[in-house]
């Protein structure tokens, strides 16, 4: 999500208003442009102009004050207010602009935002949707009309419409809380939403980033100084979320199972691991479910064959008791290995491994289902309860050198109901290494969830590509559609 | 022609040299610097903690020899900041084959940074062609190097902007990993080759 702060332009002044009402406004700049200069400099990846002049009369009065802004700023702009021509509208798209917000146009004349994302793209066009109780504001909010906002919604929809600003003119500037519950409903019309009006907490913003919008527009609360941008910006990052395939492996085969058990043959390991690799997948895991002694030399010449053919990351676990096993698979050509059982009965492995291999390399799985509403971490593929706590647990895994946690909910391992949320969250926001998020991906929605509500770094999928019921490809264009970060 | 991958105990050789033989060129893991005239290229490859490296390279030797090499140098990940004047971890006196320090990421994000990341190319390299601009590559590791401009063929955004392709006069060096990034990792590789 990203922040957005607001620069609202009234006679030339940078002002706020409360719930709309021009008679309330409150003058904070005489120079639009230095504020915008100043919110750029403090790290804005956007800005969000309104001419409030012309969002009241209908001529762009503030017109060439917002045009000198985009010209001497590097970032995006966004301008509203009072767009309501398509020349209006396309001078700004034309000179710059990055993306204009129509309300009443929308409203009056479908048609012309229609023919604006047809000439111009859907990311450029942005409808407003600003309410009053449930009812549509139009005309600089001065007036409202009676129509309900999400028959609006759905006849955006139908017209392409992608972008949505919404705002709840009774929130705005009241430095209260967003309205929630619309943007939601907007979410899951499958809109890319930016919120408007009362986002004015961290606490606000937290909850909106849950939802899962591509923006918030930030007004009054950085003018007051209750919130400061530097702040709220995330850092600059491209690092992208990870897809891993994982492959569960027994006497040299790949299967997959049920909540752990039936297990079926899903392929030879060598040519799925090639297959994915090339599909786009980020990274391989590779389980050895049986991890018999007999079996062992069977993973060894695996994994070898494995190295020899992939050249991205993958990581081994299964059954991996000690550090001499360790070395083997890592020279074998393993990037990493992954302890479950061994690293719960002796916590000294994770140290010693960390120490002679890197911390790097050592993956600490965890399995783990509510116990009496706690999450308890079971050993030996889920067999056994242990008195852990996954979150305690993944703490003292990193405290003892693990490099990144693969946290597995055992009830949801194999179902394709989606991954459990709760689970992931609790042990994300508790460790500062990765978490690969696994058990349960069914849809691309799931997915898009352990990035988002899960806070996860990286989904492992096992059933999902094995019987080619997604491809990598296509989880990779919806987590961009999604703005979350992936590597196509 | 030949490569010779160093030997000093950091992990990952296999996967350079399994990319090498994806590649079909010939290369010999090294571990004695006296070998190394009768090769034509030099991998430094690296896993693993700044100053253990630095003690094994010097003990072994090739912490005198690789400055003076004439022949192209490739140092990856660790490799790459071991080029440098110091690292802050271990508090280690690197190779200054490179001017400049390496220091730990200092940032809300999840350290080590670890997965792909993209690469914006500023420079053109033998080392970087056919890259296109923006490819992205895998990368592991909690340090990165802080250098002269001019040395910086490509950077990469974690918080923080940082060189993720150097070079120096004969010696080249990436920060993420070229044998387990795909497509373009090998690309990067095959230049160094042809180099």
């Amino acid at each position: 999500m990203i922040i957005i702060p607001a620069i609202d332009i009234l006679g030339g002044k940078v002002v706020r208003l409360t719930k709309g009402e021009f008679k309330t406004a409150k003058i904070y700049s005489a120079s639009p442009l230095a504020v915008a200069k100043k919110f750029e400099q403090e790290g804005a990846k956007m800005l969000h102009i309104v001419d409030l002049d012309a969002a009241r009369t209908g001529k762009p009065v503030n017109q060439d004050i917002i045009l000198r802004i985009r010209r001497e700023i590097k970032i995006p702009v966004q301008v509203g207010g009072g767009i309501r021509s398509l020349k209006l509208a396309r001078t700004y798209l034309k000179r710059g602009i990055e993306r204009v917000v129509l309300g009443t146009l929308a409203l009056s004349n479908p048609k012309l935002v229609k023919s604006l994302i047809d000439e111009f793209g859907k990311d450029r066009i942005v409808v407003a949707i600003e309410i009053k109780n449930d009812t549509i504001a139009i005309k600089g909010w001065q007036e409202v009309i009676e129509k309900k906002y999400l028959d609006f919604a759905k006849e955006l929809k139908e017209l392409g419409v992608l972008e949505i600003l919404f705002t709840d003119v009774n929130k705005d500037g009241t430095m209260s809380k967003p309205n929630f519950q619309a943007i939601q409903k907007l979410v899951d019309m499958g809109f890319n939403v930016v919120a408007s009006g009362g986002v004015a907490s961290s606490s606000s913003i937290k909850k909106l980033k849950s939802q899962g919008i591509y923006g918030a527009i930030i007004g009054k609360a950085l003018y007051e100084g209750r919130l400061s941008l530097k702040d709220l910006i995330e850092p600059r990052s491209n690092l992208t979320k990870r897809i891993i395939s994982c492959l569960d492996v027994m006497n040299g085969r790949v299967v997959k199972g049920v909540a752990f058990q039936k297990l079926k043959d899903a392929g030879d390991p060598v040519e799925l691991a090639t297959e994915y690799s090339e599909q786009g997948a980020d990274e391989l895991v590779f389980l050895d479910i049986m991890a018999s002694k007999e079996n062992r030399e069977t993973l060894f010449d695996l994994i070898s064959k494995v190295a020899r053919n992939v050249f991205i990351p993958f990581t081994v676990g299964g059954g991996i008791k000690n550090i001499e096993e360790i070395r083997k698979l890592l020279k074998l050509g393993a990037d990493k290995i992954s302890l479950n059982s061994a690293a719960i009965l002796n916590p000294r492995l994770i140290t010693q491994a960390a120490k002679a291999f890197g911390q790097q390399c050592v993956v600490v799985a965890i399995d783990a289902k509510k116990v009496k509403n706690k999450f308890k971490v079971f050993l030996k593929g889920g067999s056994e309860e242990t008195p852990l706590e996954a979150v305690a647990w993944a703490k003292e895994a990193e405290k003892r050198g693990a490099g990144e946690i693969l946290l597995t909910s055992m009830e949801n391992d194999g179902k394709k109901s989606g991954y459990n949320l709760e689970l992931l969250k609790n042990v994300s926001e508790a460790v500062n290494i990765p978490v690969i998020a696994s058990g349960g991906a069914g849809s691309l929605e799931d997915i898009k969830s352990a990035f988002i509500q899960g806070k996860a770094d990286a989904a492992l999928i096992a059933s999902l590509f094995h019987y080619k019921q997604i491809k990598i490809s296509e989880v990779k264009e919806y987590l961009l559609k999604n703005n979350i970060p992936a590597r196509l | 022609m030949k490569i010779a991958i160093i030997n000093y105990g950091a992990g990952n050789l296999q996967s350079v040299a399994n990319a090498l033989r994806t590649l079909g060129r010939s290369f010999e893991i090294v571990d004695d610097p006296k070998k190394l005239s009768a090769f034509d290229k030099v991998i430094l490859p690296g896993v693993g903690a700044a100053g253990s490296a630095m003690e094994k390279l010097k003990q072994s030797g090739f912490a005198d020899v690789l400055p003076k090499l004439k022949i192209p140098v490739l140092g990856i990940c660790l490799g790459l900041q071991l080029f440098a004047d110091y690292s802050e971890e271990d508090d280690t006196k690197c190779l200054s084959i490179i001017t400049g320090k390496v220091k730990r990421f200092r940032t809300t994000l999840k350290v080590p940074q670890m997965g792909w990341n993209k690469v914006e190319l500023i420079k053109a390299s033998k080392l970087a062609a056919g890259i296109p601009n923006g490819s992205y590559f895998y990368f592991v590791h909690s340090y990165y190097l802080e250098t002269d401009f001019r040395y910086i063929i490509g950077k990469t955004d974690y918080d923080v902007t940082f060189p993720t392709i150097i070079q120096r006069k004969n010696f080249y060096a990436t920060q993420f990993h070229p044998e387990k990034s795909g497509k373009w990792g090998m690309k990067i590789l095959s230049n160094f080759c042809e180099l």
